[in-house]
């Protein structure tokens, strides 16, 4: 569990009474008191050794290992999630393709942090015409909703990428894609919220002052503007893995997502409808683990919306 | 009496201008969209698979013709200013002799016809009309229970602050608000429509909107969208009954609601009167800005389903690549969008008197 | 959004709502009992349970008589045979689809083909009153000339006459640049011209004698049925194109048993007994089609008994369906065989594997994967391996052996081409590893036969690269840099058919091979093999029935030897029939030709 808390306290010091915080040890402090965040992060380093630990108790290819003899077979003990159509471990399967899932969320949240925070940076930063471009694209993304955007995009990209082969295992050349759009389909709040914290920001004085020494207009967006707004961005981004694992699971499941060999918990959901009388265990268990995953990040989100709130940070 | 006439006189004026300012500033939006969803669409597959047979081939012959017919050999710029304006005022090249001699006969949407579908040959404004009743059905009613039960929701565990109810009632909203669509609708489908079958008990339908041999009655329909609302309405309910109640916990420590407990109110008339009243504002503005997207239905719930809904059309076509179809959709919903979010901005400068219109 | 959430206190209630969840990831923490080896795979072939008989091949084309009219049946009570359809009908003229959902219905409304097949697949004449022959004079002795007699006892149900001129109408719509029409094939490519000598005889004319007339020339088959020239040639003259003739949608004039009579849009189609019908009236009084929107909601129908007829029943669905006792589930040929394609491309920008190009290594491909089993297992049983691309039709040759379940052999066979277990356990020669692209679309089934063929290979030695596309690129043509045409794949899987029921083909002749010069080539195998390029060429032009079957059976010979097609199974249509129906018998052909013959309790 503590791989993701330590990120949080890069200066992890035993808590001393009377000590001075700075703000990132106050958020940590008032994170670990908010038992249904610990609860997220407790929740989300159990999935993470699930998924890490478990590659090395099965191996791919036990993943990816057939037996039609064994197909569409029920939990058991040797099989506890049972078997998929073609009698692979589903469980073996749900810990290859968690991986998946989470690099999928992970990576498509950096893409869409450096598309959004360029797009806000610039907008409120320089205002006037660029800002009123910058946001009437924005709005005009925003306006169709996201799952028909994904749906396009996936069509539009889904066959530009061959396959490749990455620390000895076989990846589908969709996963790429997959991770590309959702990105490029999701950095429109972030740009909102980052350019509404530029707009309040480079009015204050120590931006006036920096203006006033000749400090070049970049340097000025990404070392002084910038830092100041990283607990929203924190948050949202947070957020934001939780919402693209979603979007991986429903385009995925539409058939639209990352194809075989690789899997991910979205298209073991594929075809699923099939399967609802006979062989129920082959969408709940990606299912169930989908719907942990984002819980405990939800959870850890508010958790860091609450501890990074500046009106409460003196608390 | 006459002061606040004038007052108002000026307010409609002020309001005039700001409506027509927004329609303004929709237009070059509404364009931009088209243009991005235009040109994403045009090279997202090839719609020419629609005319082929079993095995999925147009011949030789046959592709070459059609493509010239269809307009598809054209800069894709061309085909933008044919879908926008329509070709029937210059001349277009229908026998493949290079020669251009006839005019185009489409119009274009800006005059209202949006093309004909290349999967079904029939005019999408009609394949359109035909699913937008049944999206309507579905959505309108899954909205009306999720505004009641997280109204309910929201104000009861706001009340009720730390109490046990409360904190079950957080936890579910958070696992209601994390749940995928397909593992919910997978297990309801699960639980009310196979479980309860098998155990011989009445159970819901899964499938479509009427049983085929009784008809399209309004009982089916009724008896057929519980399963679908139950879906859509669990998630949202979960998400807008946080919000109701943190909303209802900064009204409810406002000064106004604790003057009106020193004035002696009852805690009913206060939570009913005053308190809902200034929460319920947002909800207001959450629901406008859904309103919108109401129409682009629910594309995973009613694909589970087989709701024929607009969301399913959309699938349905973007799988064949049917680019008329798929444009015209998404046009009518930035459209809606836009509409209710301006609708969502009067509505809410008439119930807040504090909004000014700038 | 506002802060929504107060940390005091919190806890306890998510606990109880959560402690479910947290009992789901156990597993996680101690996943001890579970065997850390894969199992092993079975070793030993399973032998293909006997699968119930496919229809069997026909002899060659044995003309039947033209059936004769009956007298009407008494009509008792409303007889409604409903279908269920999981694919709307795009357009009720035949010129603007290309669909088989649609196709189907023209034996209703639309029936005058001047050739239609019955449920042995065996041509029938229908419009024509005989099928023409060299000898009866139909044919020219250069094959080049066709001649129909028409029966002038077909009206259309205003009363106008069923002509050569609605023929020729038809003919000059295919070919007018005015209308975007689905396909033209053939009548751009080999008619020369379409006459009506007199009302009840129509001349056709070939550039070169052409054998599969029969299926293509005015058939069911190819939807160049005959248009209403009375009803249609006014709104062409009038609005220059039939583009958006009304009719396209409401084809109230018509001919044949039954009569359109409404179309409502996802939901239902509706056709009436056509009391003029010129084999009398009909049994059942109406055919109603029920649009359903997808697989589920069609079984959900069956299993309710809403329907009388089911179309393209998923193998998974048959255990369920056959345990209902209420339908029979018919297997029709329809041609369709599941297959490899091994690209023999040997030209840079489309090349396959070079190993490919040794036949004892496609061979040993083959022998490697256990096809019956995924036959048995994935399909139900329903189906096995077709042995020729002509299975289930006159011209299959039945002393073609089929290839054998064995990965021993295969290895032997692979040795001895010279492709040698490396290190990593891939073969390899001359420095190039027996890795292979395996290319198909995203269907279900198809990925899931991927995985079980990929773990095959790999106890042979070879590895494989899986790719799947979506069936509208996998299938663009070269020109649209689909993935097969520009031989982006070693191996590639689909289901593919001839000219069924005729058994012509243009997948393997030189002349399609695409490319810059030939971007619509459909020979997606690159294969130019000279002595079968010359017999295919010489099957298209051989109008003698028996003569061209002997040609075929030549054909397969090769095909069978340098084993450059493999089928994986079978594909023929499933049905479901309820038993409350009689008379109902499905042509792979055209499945609803006999609809007149229907009954119903």
């Amino acid at each position: 569990m503590a791989t993701l808390a330590e990120t949080f306290t890069p200066a992890a010091q035993p808590a001393v009474p009377h000590q001075v915080y700075s703000p990132m040890q106050l958020a940590w402090r008032k994170l670990r008191r908010n038992r249904a965040a610990v609860f997220g992060l407790v929740l989300l380093g159990a999935l993470i050794a699930y998924i890490i630990v478990g590659s090395f108790v099965f191996s791919e290819e036990y993943a990816n290992h057939n037996d039609l003899s064994l197909r569409l077979q029920g939990p058991s003990a040797e099989h506890p999630f049972g078997t998929d159509p073609i009698g692979r471990d589903i469980l073996a399967r749900t810990i290859y393709g968690g991986q998946i899932s989470l690099l999928i969320g992970l990576a498509s949240v950096a893409i869409s942090l450096v598309v959004g925070v360029l797009v806000g940076a610039f907008a409120g930063y320089y205002g006037g015409t660029v800002d009123s471009v910058l946001m009437r694209f924005t709005e005009a993304v925003l306006n169709i909703p996201s799952l028909f955007l994904l749906i396009i995009a996936a069509k539009y990209a889904g066959d530009k990428i061959r396959n490749f082969e990455l620390f000895g295992r076989e990846f589908s050349g969709s996963l790429i894609v997959i991770i590309l759009i959702i990105g490029l389909t999701s950095w429109m709040y972030l740009a909102r919220i980052v350019r509404s914290e530029f707009l309040s920001l480079k009015e204050r004085e120590y931006i006036t002052a920096a203006h006033a020494l000749g400090v070049k207009n970049l340097r000025i967006i990404f070392y002084h503007v910038l830092p100041n707004t990283t607990a929203p961005i924190i948050v949202a981004a947070t957020l934001g893995v939780a919402t693209a694992i979603l979007s991986e699971a429903y385009i995925s499941f539409l058939g639209l997502g990352v194809r075989a060999p690789t899997a991910t918990w979205g298209n073991m959901l594929e075809d699923a409808t099939r399967y609802i009388e006979n062989a129920p265990h082959i969408w709940f268990f990606p299912g169930l683990l989908i719907l942990i995953t984002v819980l405990a990040i939800n959870f850890v989100g508010d958790g860091l919306r609450d501890a990074l709130d500046p009106r409460t940070l003196t608390h | 009496m006459t002061c606040l006439t004038q007052r108002q006189a000026i307010g409609a004026q002020v309001m005039g201008r700001f409506i027509i300012r927004r329609v303004l500033q929709a237009i070059p939006l509404l364009f931009v969209i088209s243009v991005i969803v235009f040109v994403l669409i045009m090279n997202m597959g090839d719609p020419l698979t629609s005319f082929a047979g079993r095995n999925g081939l147009v011949k030789g012959k046959d592709r070459e013709r059609l493509i010239r017919q269809l307009g598809l050999d054209q800069p894709i710029y061309v085909q933008y200013l044919v879908w926008l304006v329509g070709n029937d005022w210059m001349k277009i090249d229908s026998d493949g002799d290079g020669v251009a001699e006839s005019n185009g006969t489409r119009l274009g949407v800006l005059r209202g016809d949006l093309g004909t579908s290349v999967v079904t040959r029939q005019p999408v404004l009609q394949m359109i009309w035909e699913r937008l009743p049944n999206t309507l059905i579905l959505m309108l009613t899954s909205e009306a229970v999720i505004v009641v039960f997280a109204l309910g929701l929201g104000i009861t565990s706001a009340l009720k602050q730390y109490s046990l109810y409360d904190n079950v009632f957080t936890g579910l909203s958070f696992v209601g608000y994390s749940m995928p669509v397909p593992l919910l609708a997978l297990g309801l489908i699960y639980i009310f429509g196979v479980y309860l079958k098998r155990a011989g008990l009445p159970y819901f339908p899964t499938v479509g909107m009427f049983e085929p041999s009784v008809g399209k009655t309004w009982e089916q329909v009724v008896w057929h969208l519980v399963l679908p609302v139950a879906t859509l309405s669990i998630i949202s309910i979960a998400a807008y009954s946080r919000f109701i109640r943190s909303n209802m916990l900064e009204v409810i420590g406002q000064d106004y609601i604790r003057t009106a407990r020193a004035k002696g109110l009852a805690n009913r008339t206060i939570t009913l009167k005053h308190a809902l009243k200034n929460a319920a504002l947002p909800i207001v503005t959450l629901v406008g800005l859904d309103l919108g997207f109401l129409l682009a239905g629910a594309l995973v719930t009613e694909t589970i389903f087989s709701w024929p809904g607009m969301g399913r059309l959309f699938y349905d076509h973007a799988l064949k690549s049917d680019l008329p179809v798929l444009m015209g959709v998404l046009m009518l919903i930035s459209i809606s969008v836009v509409f209710f979010q301006l609708l969502t901005d009067i509505t809410y400068t008439f119930l807040d008197p504090r909004i000014r219109y700038q | 959004m506002k802060r929504v959430f107060r940390k005091r206190n919190l806890v306890l209630g998510l606990l109880g709502v959560l402690v479910a969840l947290v009992a789901a990831c156990a597993p996680a923490a101690a996943p001890t009992a579970v065997p850390v080896a894969p199992t092993q795979a079975p070793a030993a072939p399973t032998q293909a349970p006997a699968p119930t008989q496919a229809p069997a091949p026909t002899n060659a084309p044995a003309p039947t008589t033209a059936p004769a009219p009956t007298q009407a049946p008494s009509t008792g009570g409303n007889k409604v045979i409903t279908i269920s359809y999981t694919q709307e009908a795009n357009s009720l003229n035949p010129l603007y689809t290309n669909q088989w959902f649609t196709f189907n219905l023209f034996d209703f409304y639309l029936d005058n083909g001047l050739i239609t097949f019955n449920d042995k697949n065996e041509p029938m004449p229908w419009i024509a009153k005989e099928i023409p022959t060299v000898e009866n004079g139909g044919i020219s002795a250069d094959g080049k000339v066709i001649t129909f007699h028409l029966r002038d006892d077909v009206k259309w149900s205003d009363g106008t006459p069923l002509t050569a001129d609605d023929y020729v109408f038809t003919y000059q719509m295919i070919m007018s640049d005015k209308n975007t029409v689905t396909s033209r094939d053939p009548f751009d490519t080999v008619v020369a011209s379409v006459e009506a000598k007199d009302p009840q005889t129509l001349v056709v004319t070939f550039k070169e004698p052409y054998a599969p007339w029969m299926t293509k020339i005015f058939s069911h088959l190819n939807a160049s049925v005959a248009l209403p020239k009375h009803i249609l040639q006014p709104v062409f003259d009038k609005d220059g194109t039939l583009d958006n003739a009304d009719w396209n949608r409401k084809p109230t004039v018509g001919v044949g048993p039954f009569l359109f009579k409404e179309w409502e849009s996802g939901s239902h189609l509706t056709f009436e007994a056509n009391p003029d019908f010129w084999l009398g009236r009909p049994k059942a009084d109406q055919i109603f089609i029920r649009i359903v929107p997808d697989d589920s909601a069609q079984l959900a129908a069956i299993k309710a008994g809403d329907v009388d007829v089911g179309v393209f029943i998923s193998p998974s669905d048959v255990p369920d369906l056959e345990k209902l006792g209420t339908v029979e589930i018919a297997k029709v040929q329809s041609g369709y065989k599941e297959l490899w394609n091994f690209n023999l491309s040997t030209d840079d920008a489309t090349k396959g594997h070079p190993a490919l190009q040794d036949a004892n290594v496609r061979r040993a491909l083959v022998m490697a994967v256990d096809r019956n089993k995924i036959d048995q297992e994935l399909l139900y049983g329903l189906t096995k391996p077709a042995v020729t691309f002509w299975d289930g039709m006159a011209q299959a040759d039945p002393t073609i052996q089929p290839i054998k379940y064995d990965p021993e052999g295969a290895k032997k066979l692979l040795d001895d081409a010279g492709w040698k277990v490396g290190a990593d356990g891939i073969r390899e020669k001359d420095g190039v590893k027996l890795k292979l692209r395996y290319v198909t679309t995203t269907r279900e089934v198809r990925q899931n036969t991927q995985a079980i063929v990929q773990q095959q290979w790999k106890e042979i030695g070879v590895d494989t690269e899986l790719v799947n596309h979506p069936s509208d690129v996998f299938f663009n043509s070269y020109g649209d840099k689909g993935p097969i045409a520009t031989g982006q794949y070693d191996i590639a899987e689909w289901s593919d058919a001839p000219n069924f029921p005729d058994p012509d083909t243009a997948r393997w002749l030189c002349s399609e091979i695409p490319s810059d010069a030939n971007p619509p080539g459909g020979n997606w195998e690159f294969l130019c093999d000279k002595e079968l390029d010359a017999l295919f060429q010489k099957q298209a032009q051989t109008v003698d029935a028996n003569a061209r079957t002997e040609i075929f059976h030549q054909i397969q010979k090769i095909i069978a030897d340098k084993v450059y097609w493999v089928s994986i199974w079978d594909d023929p249509d499933l049905w479901t029939i309820s038993k409350k129906t009689s008379n109902i018998k499905f042509s792979g052909a055209t499945p609803f030709w006999n609809s007149y013959e229907w009954d119903k309790q």
